[in-house]
């Protein structure tokens, strides 16, 4: 069963698990593994003339700061892929049309299949598992499953980017606004008047976070702690 | 509104009128959060460590041979690990299949640009796999192709037969006209009811009206790409041999094992997010091919299509001429039907289209006299990855006649709906069918329905006002069988489930329905996916949210008897006492029993969470109290067949209804849909938020064929020009039209509590071009772009 903190733990270990430095260097045409960087120069010089070198890149994603070794051509989509197991930003139309690989660079949302990876070293990348992984952003994440804001599901999380991305610009947006933020996402299956309505929701939510639950009887009586798990808090009120 | 139609309704509980939560919206759906956070892995995302990747060689040519002289300079490249050709006995093991005599897996034949052929790389990583593919001495021998479907039967005597072994889908299919020999491209099927001759020689000549169609190609365009990644590994549980790991073929894991030679059992995939894979369950081969390379490379492989790989069809092209007689009211009494239709690849589109025609787009009409010939032409246009024609987005050669009549006679069009509308139970059946009174009713309110004749409404803006409706019936297949179990442990109640999930919101109608039956809330039921298990709520059309329900309604049943069996044992012979149990728990002397002097299971009932007693409901004990014990039911079954199955769409029980309003600039030729309108009567509404996003889906993908997008092929290379997402322009949040709905339960579908579900049966490929004649009065083809609206209009 997947659950709202099921699924902020998963998002949390996928961040945690990217290592801070590479500790082997793999050659991308050989598969043999190396202990440094040099010593993969050194083999790409004598058995691999003319190809080009693969280059360390240090990333700064979701907060955490990670090294990749990548080909200079790779997109940030594939780097997220294949040497992060981040898998949230979409591999779909692979022309930057769909906005299913969606992440924000620096404060704006850019597409990840047309962005190379070389040219985001330093800069502060968040990915939808970063969203998922952030309880502060619970109520966005509530309100795309409480809306049905999905139907299968592939391009979802490019959408929750974006929509976080304007609510990082504009925490009180218009259903307009709502549709201009989303009109580089695609979604085969339907979906589109869910997302604003999940997102004004989230608005509202955020503004008017709902009382803590009342903590359940259990050991310890009424005001105790943790006992055997009562039920959650009322269901977020819709506007 | 609800209205009473359920005389016929079968199963347990069958006339339930209170509902908890069994048509509620806003219920998250079991997986939602791991889809909204990226958590869920399709089969394109995974990767395994030593993972290897494999590309196949695309052909460059609509129709070729290729000879595969040499493939040592691909072999010695660094990095390249593995190339396999079409006629390695790895590859012809795989065997054939298709339609019409076997062809091999792979073979050294393209049928369209870009289709998989004589050779595959497998290699470090995928830009390896391209240098290894462009090191190949090959030599390609090119043939005539077919892009253009009625130029090809125009000139069919004259033709070289491109595919000459193809299988004939014509006559005999369904009582029809004797089969008629496949002539060069060219295949037969006919259907043929009454005498449509005799009756056109007593027509007059002004009552009958004679049209062309154009259905459009329409992509499947599923979102993810198809991709599969396998392993083989040992498994101590099965040690004769080895075990094999397969990510990506979801729904067809069996399949996949089965071409390998691997027992269910031994074919392991954990993963369970399909896609969005309506109606599309056909395996491409870069699903199929993954295990053979692991096994020959002994590492995971990898292969996946390329977007431009998965522009497969989801409806073929066809053109229509139709003839049709009908008498001064408007009623419809003879129905000529020729048409042209795309076969495809491999004659791979000529048998749904052909089963397409015998549940014909005329059934619903109280007339006799229909005859359909449809000549089907092989192509190279592309493969089709489900049934044919693929009604209901054929259908509109019926919604035409309506609206030719009506606009003839200046009537309104669903007054000769109503008209030409049998009865319930055959053709000759004159009384009203309930649903369609309902949904036209509750439709022309939501539309504030007031038709107009052609170009008679100019709004303020000046631009032409256009309006058209469309009714159906609303399908559900009925072929499918469904193979529950549910499992009370805890006080909780599990749903096992192998999945997969694909959009439709299948396992949480079934987990409604449970909670409903079992006196519980959505969220007490816990879904468990397990690749081990046997249920699977996929079915054809709103067969898996309908159908399986209806299965698991009866299952549910079957657990709360058990439930209430279970608690009368234990009441009888009490299970040792323990610490949290026995003793009724910390805080307090043991409680007085509320079943004392309780004997029979009769004499209990589930309710909210509790097993309580009949007499008085107040009185009871929570699940987890009242039984111990692990209790399992299963059931094996489905609902009866679906009357529109039954009937071959001359029965009928629920139905739809589609309006759209648009806005005409006859200066630019620019069209806006206004509003779309969806009148729909599903039978019971199980899930009210996912049933709506359907009803949106199917309206935007007639938007986008009747207003932005369709195949181009060159038809000098007969290359496709629009296999991607730029070229083959989808609806953005911005430009989608609005979708007002307005919705009906009859209780007159025969799956859950009288739900039949609507699949996709509004989709339609004309409602928004008659909303366009009706504003201007100029016939275009789909899809409608200002540049062909403004040739119509004389102004280009």
């Amino acid at each position: 069963m997947y659950s709202q903190q099921s699924t902020q733990q998963a998002a949390t270990e996928l961040i945690t698990a990217a290592p801070e430095l590479l500790r082997e260097f793999r050659c991308p045409i050989c598969g043999e593994v190396f202990g440094t960087y040099e010593q993969l120069q050194d083999h790409y010089a004598a058995s691999h003339e003319g190809a080009v070198t693969p280059v360390t890149v240090s990333l700064l994603i979701n907060g955490k700061r990670t090294q990749v070794l990548i080909e200079p051509h790779w997109t940030l989509q594939r780097t997220l892929q294949f040497r992060l197991g981040l898998t949230g930003a979409k591999h779909m139309c692979d022309k930057g049309v769909c906005g299913s690989c969606t992440v924000i660079v620096d404060g704006r949302a850019v597409l990840a299949c047309m962005t190379l990876t070389v040219e985001v070293e330093g800069k502060d990348i968040e990915t939808v598992e970063g969203i998922a992984a952030n309880p502060a952003w619970k109520p966005l994440i509530d309100a795309y499953c409480r809306w049905d804001a999905m139907q299968c599901g592939y391009c979802t999380p490019g959408f929750l980017v974006s929509a976080k991305s304007l609510l990082d610009h504009n925490p009180n947006p218009t259903e307009q606004e709502c549709k201009e933020a989303l009109a580089g996402n695609i979604c085969i299956c339907g979906t589109y008047p869910r997302h604003s309505q999940a997102i004004l929701e989230a608005v509202y939510n955020i503004a008017n976070p709902p009382p803590p639950p009342a903590p359940p009887m259990g050991f310890g009586g009424p005001g105790g702690p943790g006992g055997f798990g009562g039920p959650g808090g009322p269901p977020p009120q819709v506007p | 509104m609800a209205i009473s139609n359920m005389e016929q309704l079968v199963g347990v509980n069958d006339k339930r009128m209170d509902f908890r939560v069994v048509g509620q919206r806003n219920l998250p759906g079991k997986v939602s959060y791991a889809l909204a956070t990226g958590v869920a892995k399709f089969g394109i995302d995974y990767t395994f460590p030593n993972m290897l990747f494999g590309k196949f060689l695309r052909s460059p040519y609509a129709n070729a041979y290729v000879k595969i002289k040499d493939i040592s300079k691909a072999l010695a490249i660094p990095g390249v690990v593995d190339v396999v050709v079409w006629d390695d006995p790895d590859i012809v093991k795989l065997g054939g299949g298709g339609f019409g005599p076997s062809r091999p897996w792979l073979d050294d034949y393209a049928d369209a640009e870009g289709a998989e052929v004589g050779a595959i790389v497998v290699a470090e990583n995928e830009d390896i796999c391209d240098l290894g593919l462009k090191a190949l001495e090959l030599e390609w021998t090119v043939l005539p192709h077919i892009v253009d479907v009625e130029k090809a039967h125009a000139n069919n005597a004259t033709m070289p037969t491109i595919r000459p072994s193809t299988m004939n889908f014509g006559g005999g299919m369904f009582d029809a006209a004797p089969a008629k020999p496949k002539e060069n491209n060219v295949s037969f099927a006919d259907t043929i009811q009454g005498d449509v001759d005799a009756e056109f020689a007593v027509t007059k000549p002004e009552n009958i009206i004679e049209y062309r169609l154009q259905l459009p190609t329409f992509a499947s365009h599923i979102p993810n790409p198809p991709s599969s990644v396998a392993y083989w590994f040992d498994d101590p549980y099965h040690p004769s041999s080895k075990s094999l790991r397969v990510e990506g073929a979801v729904q067809r894991r069996d399949s996949v094992g089965s071409m390998y030679g691997v027992s269910n059992e031994m074919t392991v995939q954990e993963g369970i997010f399909q896609g969005g894979k309506y109606c599309d369950w056909g395996m491409r081969r870069s699903q199929e091919i993954a295990p053979l390379l692991a096994k020959r490379t002994d590492r995971p492989v990898r292969v996946a299509d390329e977007r431009e790989d998965t522009f497969g069809f989801l409806m073929n092209e066809r053109f229509l001429y139709l003839k049709i007689a009908h008498t001064d009211e408007g009623l419809i009494t003879a129905i000529d039907d020729f048409s042209i239709a795309d076969g495809g690849m491999q004659g791979n589109s000529s048998f749904g289209t052909a089963n397409d025609q015998g549940y014909g787009p005329y059934y619903t009409f109280k007339c006799l006299n229909i005859r359909q010939h449809m000549e089907t032409v092989d192509s190279n246009r592309g493969k089709m990855f489900l049934s044919g024609q693929h009604c209901p987005f054929n259908w509109d050669s019926g919604t035409m006649a309506i609206y030719l009549i009506a606009e003839k006679l200046g009537k309104d069009p669903i007054d000769i709906m109503r008209l030409n509308l049998h009865g319930p139970t055959s053709q000759e059946d004159p009384n009203p069918v309930l649903s369609f009174e309902e949904i036209s009713k509750a439709g022309k309110e939501m539309m504030d329905w007031d038709w107009h004749a052609t170009g008679a409404r100019t709004l303020p803006d000046g631009r032409k006002h256009g309006a058209a409706v469309r009714y159906q019936m609303c399908p559900r297949h009925a072929f499918s069988g469904y193979n529950c179990k549910l499992e009370l442990r805890g006080g909780k109640v599990h749903l096992p489930t192998q999945g997969p999930v694909t959009g439709i919101y299948a396992v949480e109608c079934n987990a409604m329905v449970v909670a409903e039956e079992l006196g519980l809330e959505y969220d007490d039921i816990i879904v468990d996916f397990d690749w081990r298990e046997r249920f699977t709520p996929v079915g054809g059309g709103s067969d898996g949210s309908t159908a399986s329900s209806w299965a698991m309604k009866e299952c549910a049943n079957i657990l709360k008897e058990k439930i209430l069996e279970a608690t009368i044992n234990q009441l009888k012979n009490p299970p040792a006492p323990s610490m949290f149990g026995g003793f009724g728990g910390f805080g307090g002397p043991p409680q007085p029993d509320p079943f004392e002097g309780v004997t029979s299971a009769d004499e209990l009932d589930l309710a909210n969470g509790m097993v309580v007693l009949k007499s008085d409901p107040t009185k009871g004990k929570p699940l987890a109290r009242a039984v111990s014990a692990n209790i399992f039911a299963t059931f094996e079954g489905r609902p009866p067949a679906a009357i529109w199955s039954l009937g071959m769409g001359k029965m009928l029980d629920t139905m739809n209804m589609v309006f759209t309003e648009v806005a005409v600039d006859e200066d630019t030729g620019e069209v806006e849909i206004l509003r779309f309108g969806v009148a729909i009567d599903p039978g019971k509404v199980l899930r009210m938020t996912s049933l709506e996003s359907q009803c949106d889906q199917v309206m935007y993908f007639s938007q986008v064929c009747q207003t932005l997008s369709e195949y181009v092929y060159d038809e000098r290379t007969g290359v496709q020009l629009t296999n991607n997402m730029i070229d083959y322009r989808w609806v953005t949040p911005l430009d989608a039209a609005p979708v007002d709905h307005a919705i009906v339960e009859s209780r007159s579908g025969n799956a859950a509590y009288g739900a039949s579900g609507i699949s996709h049966s509004m989709a339609n490929t004309h409602l928004v071009i008659i909303a366009i004649h009706n504003a201007i009065g100029v016939w275009v083809d789909p899809p409608a772009t200002p540049n062909k609206i403004l040739a119509a209009m004389g102004k280009a």
